[in-house]
């Protein structure tokens, strides 16, 4: 019967799996900022532990962290990898860098253009075609492309403000097509199957395709990479990625309050075409060559379904999806067309179990936690005067918690005591002796608050006394309600009255 | 023009305005953009054939001599490629509408998961069947007929005559019968349809099939000038879209004049001498985007103000 039950303790709220930096209390916080911009390197929350009063720091945005981990991952990785793996790194790193500045036109400016892969072959063309005919040396081939990514990033802006959202998404798709079709026209530009080649590089020419060679275009494509986050960072969560954010929000309203959200979204997409551009003229120099093949369809889908499978509109969205994608693509060579299969069958989950991509995949999680979580809350009636965990986090004195939960079990074993025996013998001795179950039920009761309490009231005449039972108010100051009407003729009885009331508060308790 | 140039302008006018007209007809009632229609086409392209090497040979024995033999032998190849195209259309249903219809971000993501089934069925099929070409069974020969002075070739006759049926029979379909009356109070108004007891997952279906099915009539209409290919369903599936854009996405009428000035074009710009076969696609989408920018939302298609 009353054998130790072990305790069961709930553990209340987050901070415990939180990463708190402890630093000195007494010295003042100094935060560096970033030269120019102004902003904070990272996103420090300040606080200090309730309890023991101790200084607390928290990295509110740990994403920088995991760039850092992986991209430093990478480059401490690259030395090391085989040649096919080196080359398969470049890809990722010009994918991705190509994928980042795609999510800048979808995710910030919203349009949802898929005339990526167009601009960056037009760049490559247009750099190429400088270079090998008229003796551009290959620096200036990124102005070049920079200035070609502008112009086709004009061209294709203009119809964007008349047509709008999936209208424009056809449209582009058959963009590249145009632009293969036009350049395979164009027999000045290349004679043979309209691809140029022997494009002067940044890697010399006896190092194309050696290890040096590889290891030079992987640390020129991961500065590709880095740019193109820079940019990425640089346009969208400053001011013009700012003014997006309220469009995309409330077109309207930002309107109301004077922000030109359309010029925001085409300069968005003129920068984005522009870097665009400067990617393409990297890439012809980086293969020394370019051809119609950046123009196909079938690449178009492949970097699509890189975007798509990472979520659109989030950097790490953009380069996790390449990574997955290019892996899939280059690493698994030998499964043929199935490969292909395998990306979309990929794609097709990603997209039926995911609103947002696989970057989202942990808020997304949440939410549906936190769903679940209040779901189970309103079906929750009965608490029986203990605290709930989610209410625990809002009463800053955690004794009492603890008091509320010991109090709960000591009534829930309490409640197993009574019986009609027990109730039987406190009617023929309410002054006792006393059994230990009844024992245990009086202490508790006397232990009770005020509010809780009785009182007896004797009235009448010395001999023929009568007693009637009156309620505590608890408060100073107020004095005691009469229960009911009835009056008892000894004063055992009036104790087994009070005695019956408290039974019946603990009962229904 | 030259009067055979009509009739290729025709031609090609029927078998777009098949795709075409699958197209917008799910976008409007269901929401959906089915980048899958060119998989569609290309699948029921290669249905028709297996079917048809299976099939045509006892039909062959049954009508020896028969008048009706190709008749026979062409209503077999159009059933075996309608009703893969239906059965595709079914796939699509299950993958790429029910689990995420209701969802947030229908209209993307329905674009992205077909764009991706699309994606797998060329390569499924170039990993099964080969990049080779196939040639589907030749119905009528190389004959020709002449009407009203014009030369005819007979699968020319038969594509315009087939289509024409079949889009007759399918807004005669969603005109007159109960499951039309339900789409197009889909198409125009969804919140009123399903407030007054139309179930979307219901309606969509038999759409998906219909759609479905026209693209693999299409195909094999298609296939007695061109090739069965694996990759034979990116251009149907490109022009498709563009007219279903330059008819106004949910306007069958729309669709069918788009269907109409695309051939003419089409066929036009092939016979100009210096623009020639290659330039087609170019003009064509010069053309649509100097409409769509004229017009937005398409010849048929009402901007969204005045829909409200």
């Amino acid at each position: 019967m009353n054998e130790p039950i072990a305790p069961v303790l709930h553990k209340v709220g987050n901070r415990r799996h939180e990463w708190m930096l402890r630093p000195e209390g007494r010295k003042t916080w100094q935060r560096r900022r970033l030269p120019l911009i102004g902003r904070h390197w990272l996103t420090w929350r300040g606080g200090h532990n309730p309890r023991t009063l101790e200084r607390e720091r928290r990295l509110a945005d740990k994403r920088p962290l995991w760039w850092l981990v992986g991209l430093a991952g990478l480059v401490a990785t690259a030395p090391f990898l085989s040649d096919a793996m080196l080359q398969i790194a470049i890809v990722f790193c010009v994918f991705a860098a190509i994928n980042v500045i795609w999510t800048l036109i979808i995710g910030a400016a919203g349009i949802l253009s898929l005339a990526t892969m167009a601009t960056v072959g037009l760049g490559a063309y247009a750099a190429a075609a400088a270079n090998v005919y008229l003796g551009v040396p290959w620096p200036l081939m990124f102005p070049v492309g920079l200035l070609v990514g502008l112009m086709a990033g004009g061209l294709l802006a203009l119809p964007s403000t008349r047509i709008d959202g999936l209208y424009y998404a056809l449209l582009t798709i058959g963009v590249a097509e145009i632009c293969r079709v036009s350049i395979s026209q164009i027999r000045a530009l290349a004679p043979q199957n309209s691809s140029i080649n022997n494009v002067d590089s940044f890697i010399p020419q006896d190092w194309f395709l050696q290890r040096p060679g590889l290891l030079l275009g992987f640390a020129s494509a991961f500065v590709l990479l880095l740019l193109a986050l820079l940019l990425f960072r640089l346009v969208n969560s400053e001011r013009l990625g700012l003014q997006l954010q309220a469009a995309r929000e409330d077109e309207e309203f930002s309107e109301a309050v004077g922000i030109d959200y359309k010029r925001a979204r085409l300069l968005v997409f003129l920068i984005a075409s522009g870097a665009l551009g400067v990617i393409g003229a990297y890439y012809a120099m980086l293969y020394r060559s370019i051809s119609l093949n950046i123009f196909s369809l079938d690449q178009l889908l492949l970097m699509f379904a890189m975007i798509v499978i990472g979520g659109m509109g989030r950097a790490e969205g953009a380069v996790i999806g390449t990574a997955i994608v290019v892996l899939i693509d280059r690493a698994l060579i030998d499964l043929g067309p199935l490969r292909i299969i395998l990306i979309a069958a990929v794609v097709i989950i990603v997209t039926l179990t995911t609103h947002r991509g696989l970057a989202d995949a942990r808020s997304q999680f949440r939410a549906y936690r936190n769903r679940i979580k209040s779901e189970r809350r309103a079906a929750r009636t009965r608490k029986g005067g203990e605290v709930m965990p989610e209410e625990a986090t809002e009463i800053a004195d955690k004794q009492l918690i603890a008091y509320r939960r010991f109090d709960k079990r000591l009534r829930d074993r309490l409640k197993a005591l009574i019986t009609p025996e027990l109730i039987e013998e406190h009617r023929r001795a309410p002054l006792g002796p006393h059994s230990d179950a009844l024992a245990r039920v009086m202490n508790y009761f006397r232990r009770g608050e005020m509010s809780d309490k009785y009182a007896i009231l004797q009235e009448g005449d010395p001999g023929s006394w009568t007693y009637s039972v009156m309620a505590l108010s608890g408060e100073p100051g107020k004095p005691p309600r009469v229960v009911d009407d009835r009056h008892y003729g000894s004063r055992d009885e009036a104790y087994h009255a009070v005695f019956l009331l408290r039974v019946n508060d603990l009962l229904e308790s | 023009m030259d009067a055979s140039l009509i009739v290729y302008a025709l031609n090609l006018s029927a078998i777009y305005a098949l795709m075409a007209i699958g197209i917008s007809l799910l976008w409007s009632s269901i929401g959906m953009l089915n980048m899958a229609h060119g998989a569609t086409f290309a699948v029921s392209g290669y249905g028709a054939l297996v079917i048809g090497g299976a099939v045509l040979p006892t039909v062959d024995a049954l009508l020896q001599g028969s008048m009706l033999l190709s008749y026979a032998r062409f209503v077999v190849l159009l059933a075996a490629g309608a009703g893969v195209g239906a059965l595709c259309g079914g796939v699509i249903y299950l993958l790429a509408f029910l689990p995420i219809h209701d969802k947030a971000n229908f209209a993307v993501r329905g674009l992205i998961v077909t764009l991706a089934i699309n994606l797998a069925t060329v390569q499924g099929l170039l990993w099964w069947f080969g990049p080779r070409q196939q040639a589907l069974p030749q119905i009528f020969g190389f004959g020709r007929l002449e009407v009203l002075g014009i030369p005819l070739r007979y699968d020319q006759a038969a594509t315009i005559g087939a289509t024409a049926v079949l889009l007759v029979a399918v807004l005669a379909w969603l005109k007159l019968s109960r499951k039309g009356l339900e789409i197009r109070a889909m198409m125009q108004n969804p919140e009123g349809a399903a407030l007054s007891g139309i179930s979307v997952r219901r309606a969509a279906m038999p759409v998906m099939a219909i759609t479905g099915a026209m693209a693999g009539a299409a195909a094999v209409l298609l296939s007695q000038s061109v090739f069965v290919s694996p990759t034979a369903g990116a251009m149907p599936l490109i022009k498709g879209m563009i007219i279903a854009l330059l008819g106004g996405l949910g306007s069958v009428p729309g669709a069918a004049i788009a269907a109409l000035l695309i051939g003419v074009l089409e066929a036009a710009t092939g016979a100009i001498p210096f623009l020639g076969q290659r330039m087609v696609l170019l003009v064509q989408f010069g053309f649509i985007i100097l409409v769509l920018i004229i017009r937005p939302r398409g010849i048929g298609g009402l901007l969204d103000e005045t829909r409200k």
